[in-house]
């Protein structure tokens, strides 16, 4: 490469790192500085001190956590289902998994109130209407990742050959399809995690606690700890990237087709 | 007595028939080979008997059972693929043992049978291996012992050697046909590679468009073809349409030439038309020995391929192959000149139609 070539390529990655970085350094900065004149955790211990925060934040990790794993027993056999009986519905499931990028997250909150407000299915104040949610806007992201995790594997193959050994449907999915598809499943649980984290609308609307609404009313009435929450919000999200690429280092599922 | 049997099986994939009554018995221990082109439904078969494809109609029956509506996992039919298919997040061992852990069989009936496994497939040591740190050829034999791990009443194998090069194909074959004799388990083969089918099979099925074309022997599939599919698609072989002249006499003609065979004509009359054939290796030179048909014929073309020397002579209008085998002091004749080739009434084979 030319020496030019080089200059811009450190150029332009330097202005992205800036670029990225730069409002992060400040938020942190601005979070250190609670106490006048010297810097400390003290907007970060008294977050912690908040009943509320622990509240909100732990009702978000729970969500997050349900989602997840209702999110795993459906998308997980539905995507097997698809790939290995029925590919040729593929296109259409596909363009379902992304209507959440296409409806507004208002529009989908107001559709769920006006829906499940009423008998038959009066279920708008529970739980359970909000996980149902967050699992549909985590959709594009768990489906896809599932489903690449499945197309780097020969589903159709490692199925027959479980069967012809006397597995049945349940053997096969949790003991040879699963643990295969793992790193896929679990950047689609730490990205459907992160949507959890940091969705405002389904939660303020359907009235329940979480994170972010807690964030947007500590921007309200507070300097300092909105800045700490971000960056405890981000360092959380970083954690959880981490773990997905310490699990997906090397390993024996790292090969799948290969090997000949 | 019959171990396998499949009546009337046919398939058919949104009307169009793949397979069209195709019955089979085969014998407990017998090694059969499918061989056909592709598109013949040859897979399809074997994987109407492995139960991942339902048949249209007919019965898969095993050992007097009818399993033809029974589940893939609850047939007892092993299975060996193509692509391996071996667990990727489990070690060889683990792959061998998969099969007995569903059957819940105790940890240590489970060892032991994977360190035999192991043992037949010459793999001892790769035990703790995962999939990828193997070679191909290694991989299949890890599927092999898999499939035979559960002691499967039926083995069946779809291509199991066409991923592989050319030299391990020819020794995992023999290994393959080695193991199935000393564990005495009843195999299905499908192949397209016609060499493999004949070094390998106790018998063969040739299969084209759906349909069984001869059942037989190595030795009867390539010497006695019956149709003309099955004379071309096994080895090499000279067809040529010819004339009924004398059924009593089982004479022919063809361009003029008059040819005896061994074959029956009884049913046939003079002036019929029929398909012969003659394997190129069933040919001599006339000048070295003479046998009951003699064809004037000029040399066309020398083909050295080895062990054999192949050469083309023009027979009136038709070409035909004739094979010698290879010696340093073969005296070969030059291209264009005339000579008489010979073969016996017994070569000339008459095909079905």
């Amino acid at each position: 490469m030319k020496r030019s070539g080089v200059i811009w390529s450190w150029f332009w990655m330097i202005l992205g790192i800036l670029y990225f970085f730069l409002p992060l350094v400040a938020t942190f900065l601005f979070s250190l500085r609670a106490k006048l004149g010297v810097l400390s955790f003290l907007a970060y211990t008294q977050l912690f001190h908040d009943s509320n925060f622990i509240k909100d934040f732990s009702f978000s990790v729970l969500w997050g956590l349900l989602t997840i794993i209702v999110g795993i027993v459906i998308f997980v056999p539905t995507a097997f289902w698809v790939r290995l009986k029925v590919p040729q519905v593929r296109t259409a499931v596909e363009f379902v998994t992304l209507l959440p990028f296409v409806i507004p997250a208002i529009v989908f909150v107001f559709g769920l109130v006006r829906t499940f407000s009423h008998p038959p299915f009066l279920i708008v104040n529970s739980p359970a209407l909000l996980i149902a949610g967050y699992i549909v806007l985590s959709m594009p992201y768990m489906y896809r990742s599932i489903d690449t995790g499945l197309r780097s594997i020969d589903v159709r193959t490692l199925t027959e050959a479980g069967q012809s050994l006397g597995a049945g449907w349940g053997t096969i999915l949790f003991r040879i399809i699963l643990p295969n598809i793992r790193v896929a499943i679990l950047s689609g649980a730490f990205l459907s995690f992160a949507i959890v984290m940091g969705e405002y609308i389904l939660a303020q609307y359907l009235a329940k606690p979480a994170f972010a609404p807690f964030l947007a009313y500590l921007i309200q009435e507070k300097a300092y700890e909105p800045a700490a929450a971000t960056i405890i919000s981000f360092a959380l999200t970083w954690a959880c990237m981490g773990i997905i690429q310490l699990v997906g280092r090397g390993g024996p599922q790292a090969q799948l087709a290969g090997g000949h | 007595m019959t171990h396998l049997t499949l009546s009337n099986l046919s398939k058919q994939f949104s009307g169009n028939t793949v397979v069209q009554d195709f019955n089979l018995d085969v014998k407990k221990g017998e090694f059969v080979s499918f061989l056909g082109p592709s598109g013949c439904g040859k897979t399809t078969t074997l994987r109407m008997i492995a139960g991942f494809e339902v048949p249209t109609s007919g019965k898969v029956t095993l050992d007097d059972v009818d399993i033809t509506d029974r589940a893939p996992n609850q047939r007892n039919v092993g299975m060996v693929f193509q692509a391996y298919a071996l667990f990727p997040n489990m070690t060889v061992a683990q792959n061998i043992g998969f099969g007995l852990r569903i059957r819940r069989e105790s940890g240590a009936a489970i060892k032991e049978r994977v360190a035999e496994m192991l043992s037949i497939i010459h793999l001892e040591q790769k035990g703790n291996s995962y999939p990828y740190q193997l070679s191909g050829g290694q991989q299949q034999r890890v599927a092999l012992a898999r499939a035979l791990a559960n002691r499967p009443q039926v083995l069946l194998l779809d291509e199991p050697l066409s991923a592989l090069d050319a030299k391990i194909r020819v020794q995992l074959r023999a290994e393959i046909r080695a193991i199935q004799r000393k564990l005495n388990t009843t195999a299905i083969y499908v192949t397209h590679d016609q060499e493999e089918a004949l070094s390998i099979s106790d018998r063969i099925v040739v299969m084209y468009e759906g349909r069984i074309e001869q059942i037989g022997t190595p030795f009867e599939i390539y010497n006695f073809p019956q149709t003309a599919f099955v004379a071309s698609f096994v080895g090499t072989l000279n067809t040529t349409s010819a004339e009924v002249v004398d059924p009593a006499q089982k004479l022919l003609q063809i361009d003029g030439v008059q040819l005896q065979t061994a074959e029956d004509l009884a049913n046939m009359h003079k002036g019929d038309k029929i398909t012969i054939a003659i394997r190129p290796e069933r040919f001599n030179f006339a000048a070295v020995e003479k046998k009951a048909n003699i064809l004037d014929c000029q040399i066309e073309n020398i083909t050295f391929l080895g062990s054999v020397v192949r050469i083309q002579v023009a027979v009136g209008s038709n070409r035909f192959y004739m094979d010698t085998f290879n010696n340093p002091f073969l005296e070969l004749p030059k291209i264009g000149a005339q000579d008489q080739v010979t073969c016996s009434r017994e070569a000339v084979l008459v095909l079905k139609s």
